[in-house]
């Protein structure tokens, strides 16, 4: 039954084949087993998950369906719930309770949605592994000796070791995308402002994006329907009217123009990461997409243009955390600012105080027009490449990950190569573009492989459908836990 | 990077270090750094006018007064007393 995606579940809700709280159940027994091993939730909701799976049965039974109705969810730690600790896997907000709801928590509880409780994350969102969660540092569910990928790490690994029907993720520089390609499911991330950021922790505001992760490319159409739209919290939340996101699929491929853009596939990805996307590309041409090449020349500095600008941002988000509001508070007796410095210093884990320390290098004086200043001129460049490359395709495919998910103690202490490791993703945060990865392949060692597809702003229903169509015909393993 | 400006930073930051923190943030700031310079090599302007800001003014609410959050609420993360957040003695 937990392995069943959010469409099957649904008609089997529906038609009374199984209860909301009897799905809920099968659900947290599963975490029960599973989890201890797996560590993708912080914390487990249980009995409000029963509650709300009650509550939603009862609507079921009045005939008043949506689309979420009782369906189990988890959600990543950095998404604001009242009432239930919102810890970013960070030792600052380890009992910070919020005191509302982020909008998403709105939308998914005007259709009684059930949540299952919170999922790890890389500390404040900041890492590509899950590994500087202060909490729990979640294993692959393919391989629980490998990282699950970050930051949404807890997220993914909860849909690819079936402990939720679906889960919500938060993408900056690809934190819904690779995660959901290290665990064998498929993640989006929207256009920027497509979905309310209220409530989402901020780490860098002209990035963060909230996204689904789930089995399939049109269980993240149904939630992303659920969660998007204009909110008055949310000044950069689109006014854009919001299209049924899976309105698309089943149209076919033929005549759709998919650009390869070489610059993704050189050095540094992996030849079976790359026969694997190169394949994928095959079966589209195939389906009838026409493939056109194409190139983005500053490739090379995104990931200086991507680290730089957030890392400003969160310098500057992360400065609201002074041990007094909120968050963790030294015992250590002195002045006010002797108080902030102990409480931050205390508070914030390794990987969080070396993204300050550069957000405020690039942003100092005498520095900030050498970076700051000209990461955000490579930002317009990059648009421009993209606003170029578009002018030829729909979409453009690439690698979601230059390599499969790597051991647990592997690139740990070398930030540089962590950094490395983004290019593929950082560019769709730097352009605000909407992105899905979805699985693609296995390597030698059973470990997946996926592949993203890249669409203009504000057309997620094209990737969806381009997604879904591949994954009709693509026969995903599921992880042995 | 040198070891004064790590000090400098973590300064701005409100951060602090022990000496063997110190050391190692040196270290790691001078490897994150050296991908940081590769944007160097590109000669590129910022235009603020070309930015899509994604910043919707022309549609913003009426200015009135909405409900906030009750103060119960916004204290409850923090050390409070009599309605207010506790802070250390700022005045002599």
């Amino acid at each position: 039954m937990t392995e069943k995606t959010v469409k099957q579940l649904r008609e089997l809700l529906d038609r009374k084949e199984i209860s909301a709280p009897e799905l809920t159940k099968e659900y947290l027994k599963r975490i029960e087993t599973v989890d201890k091993s797996l560590e993708s939730f912080i914390t487990v909701t249980a009995d409000k998950a029963l509650a709300a799976a009650e509550k939603a049965q009862e609507r079921i039974n009045r005939g008043e369906t949506a689309p979420l109705t009782g369906i189990p969810l988890a959600i990543k730690d950095n998404i604001c719930t009242e009432g239930v600790k919102t810890t970013c896997a960070s030792r600052m907000l380890e009992n910070f309770v919020p005191p509302y709801n982020a909008t998403v928590m709105e939308k998914l509880d005007a259709q009684d949605a059930v949540m299952l409780g919170k999922t790890s994350l890389d500390e404040f969102a900041m890492g590509g592994s899950t590994q500087t969660s202060a909490f729990a540092k979640t294993r692959n569910p393919y391989d629980i000796s490998r990282v699950p990928g970050g930051s949404s790490g807890g997220s993914a690994a909860a849909v690819g070791g079936d402990l939720c029907a679906a889960s919500l993720g938060s993408d900056t520089g690809g934190s819904i995308r690779q995660p959901a390609s290290f665990c064998g499911v498929t993640g989006i991330k929207p256009t920027y402002g497509r979905v309310s950021r209220y409530g989402l922790v901020a780490f860098a505001s002209s990035f963060d994006q909230i996204g689904p992760i789930a089995r399939s490319a049109e269980d993240c159409g149904i939630i992303l329907n659920a969660i998007s739209g204009s909110d008055p919290h949310d000044g950069t939340s689109s006014r854009n009217a919001v299209p049924d996101f899976n309105e698309k699929i089943g149209k076919g491929m033929k005549g759709v123009k998919i650009a390869v853009v070489k610059e993704f596939f050189a050095e540094g990805v992996d030849d079976e990461v790359r026969n694997s996307v190169m394949a994928a590309i095959d079966t589209y041409k195939a389906m009838g997409a026409e493939i056109v090449e194409a190139s983005m020349p500053s490739l090379k500095y995104a990931i200086a243009a991507y680290y730089l600008i957030a890392s400003a941002e969160a310098s500057s988000n992360l400065s609201r955390y002074d041990g007094i509001k909120y968050g963790h508070r030294s015992d250590i007796v002195g002045s006010y600012n002797d108080l902030i410095i102990a409480s931050r210093s205390e508070g914030f884990g390794d990987e969080v105080k070396r993204r300050i320390l550069l957000g405020n290098y690039a942003l100092s004086s005498g520095y900030y027009d050498a970076y700051y200043g000209k990461a955000m001129g490579l930002r317009q460049k990059i648009r421009e490449e993209y606003a170029d490359i578009f002018t030829k395709c729909d979409l453009i495919i690439t690698p979601t990950a230059p390599t499969v998910a790597y051991g647990v103690n592997e690139n740990i202490d070398d930030p540089k190569k962590m950094y490395q490791a983004d290019f593929c993703t950082v560019t769709v945060n730097i352009a605000s573009l909407p992105a899905i990865s979805t699985p693609c392949g296995y390597d030698s060692k059973g470990m997946p492989i996926g592949m993203s597809i890249v669409g203009r702003m504000w057309d997620e229903a094209s990737l969806i459908a381009a997604a879904d169509a591949f994954e009709k015909q693509f026969s995903r393993i599921p992880a042995k836990l | 990077m040198e070891l004064e400006m790590v000090k400098y930073l973590s300064k701005l930051a409100k951060l602090s270090y022990t000496d063997e923190e110190l050391e190692q943030a040196v270290k790691d700031m001078t490897s994150i750094i050296e991908i940081m310079d590769t944007i160097k090599d590109i000669d590129v302007t910022y235009d603020p006018y070309k930015d899509n800001h994604n910043v919707y003014l022309e549609d913003l609410r009426e200015d009135v007064a909405q409900p906030s959050l009750p103060t119960d609420k916004l204290l409850q993360n923090a050390v409070n007393q009599d309605n207010c957040f506790v802070v250390p003695k700022v005045v002599e």
